[in-house]
């Protein structure tokens, strides 16, 4: 029986790079279909996206990135399909290691497959400023004290999922940046996570989610979050 | 005017204010009960200050003005709370509905390019 294959890109007023991003999925992975969900975007998004023929959910209005993504993790439960990949909309993630990342799930060796720019020392391309290596850093640190497991990158938003995560995220997704958080989450659950090396790319539109004084927010956010998620019942 | 008189009216017209406010349904029972548990509770010690006296020496409180501020800041703080957990219900509710829209949405898009793949 083939394994069925869901990419959810969430975007937000991504319009001038979408269509770009959603070729090179389909030319990189074409067996898998390829969902858009686009965030209350104001621009083209939506048109942009339905031109490259991938499926389009749109929501009325902005939720952030944790709404869209856990609306994408919705359908795939609702549709049965046995692996989620979640790929941003932006062109940051390179869609030639989509392959790679799913192959631990599909083979059922991964219950999460995180993309990380870190676990190769010779993918350097991918610059980042002193305070996010350090943010990262010390939620690798954080993550790795509280559930054993020590990442490289868990602020990295590719990543493939299989069944059982799938139904986890459709259930609950953290609201705002949610990747390190829905780690600890997965991890609560006794899922098995790991890592591939991938190399990312500067963004090709779109602004980062995490600016400037959003950046303290953020840090004392997540470490909270992930914090009274080792309060939360096992299962 | 005494200040007795004036905090009766005061209370008064807000718990008037309130009934008036679910009367024209523009406030549920279930916002308008903390409001009028507090009218109804200032009422009552305002007309029995002797009580008020009483439970704010009980309770080690010098004056029973300290005892009033006291009360009056537990209820801003318990109120906030209360409101945040709204909100929070609020947004949980609005962020499920939009999520709902937009699988519909999906859905529609899909049986339309069915449609428009069997006309053709």
């Amino acid at each position: 029986m083939n394994t069925k294959i869901l990419i959810i890109i969430p975007a937000f007023n991504e319009g001038h790079s979408i269509r770009k991003t959603l070729e090179e999925i389909q030319s990189s992975f074409p067996e898998a279909d390829r969902l858009v969900i686009n965030d209350g975007s104001s621009d083209d998004t939506e048109e942009e996206a339905l031109k490259s023929g991938a499926f389009v959910a749109t929501l009325p209005c902005n939720l952030g990135i944790g709404g869209a993504v856990q609306t994408g993790y919705q359908i795939a439960y609702e549709r049965h399909y046995d692996i989620a990949v979640q790929v941003d909309g932006d062109g940051q993630h390179d869609p030639s290691y989509l392959k790679n990342l799913i192959e631990p799930v599909q083979e059922g060796r991964l219950d999460l497959c995180i993309g990380s720019r870190f676990l190769d020392k010779h993918f350097s391309t991918y610059r980042s400023t002193f305070f996010r290596r350090a943010g990262i850093r010390f939620f690798c640190h954080l993550l790795g004290l509280l559930t054993g497991l020590y990442l490289t990158d868990p602020t990295s938003g590719f990543r493939a999922a299989g069944k059982k995560i799938i139904k986890i995220f459709a259930d609950y997704y953290p609201v705002d940046f949610p990747e390190p958080e829905a780690i600890k989450i997965a991890k609560r659950h006794e899922a098995r996570i790991g890592e591939i090396p991938v190399q990312m790319r500067t963004r090709q539109g779109g602004q980062s989610s995490i600016r400037y004084f959003a950046t303290f927010y953020y840090m004392v956010k997540v470490t909270l979050a992930i914090l009274i998620d080792t309060l939360k019942k096992k299962k | 005017m005494q200040p007795k008189t004036f905090a009766l009216c005061l209370t008064a017209f807000i718990l008037i204010a309130v009934i008036d406010l679910i009367r024209r349904q523009k406030m549920s029972f279930k916002y308008a009960l903390t409001w009028l548990v507090l009218s109804a509770g200032v009422i009552f010690f305002t007309i029995y200050d002797a009580w008020l006296r009483n439970i704010a020496q009980w309770a080690g409180f010098a004056l029973p003005s300290n005892f009033i501020f006291f009360l009056l800041l537990i209820f801003v703080i318990f109120s906030s709370l209360l409101l945040t957990l709204y909100i929070n219900e609020q947004n949980n509710r609005t962020e499920t509905i939009a999520q709902a829209i937009a699988k519909l949405d999906l859905r529609i898009k899909q049986i339309e390019e069915e449609k428009k793949k069997t006309t053709h």
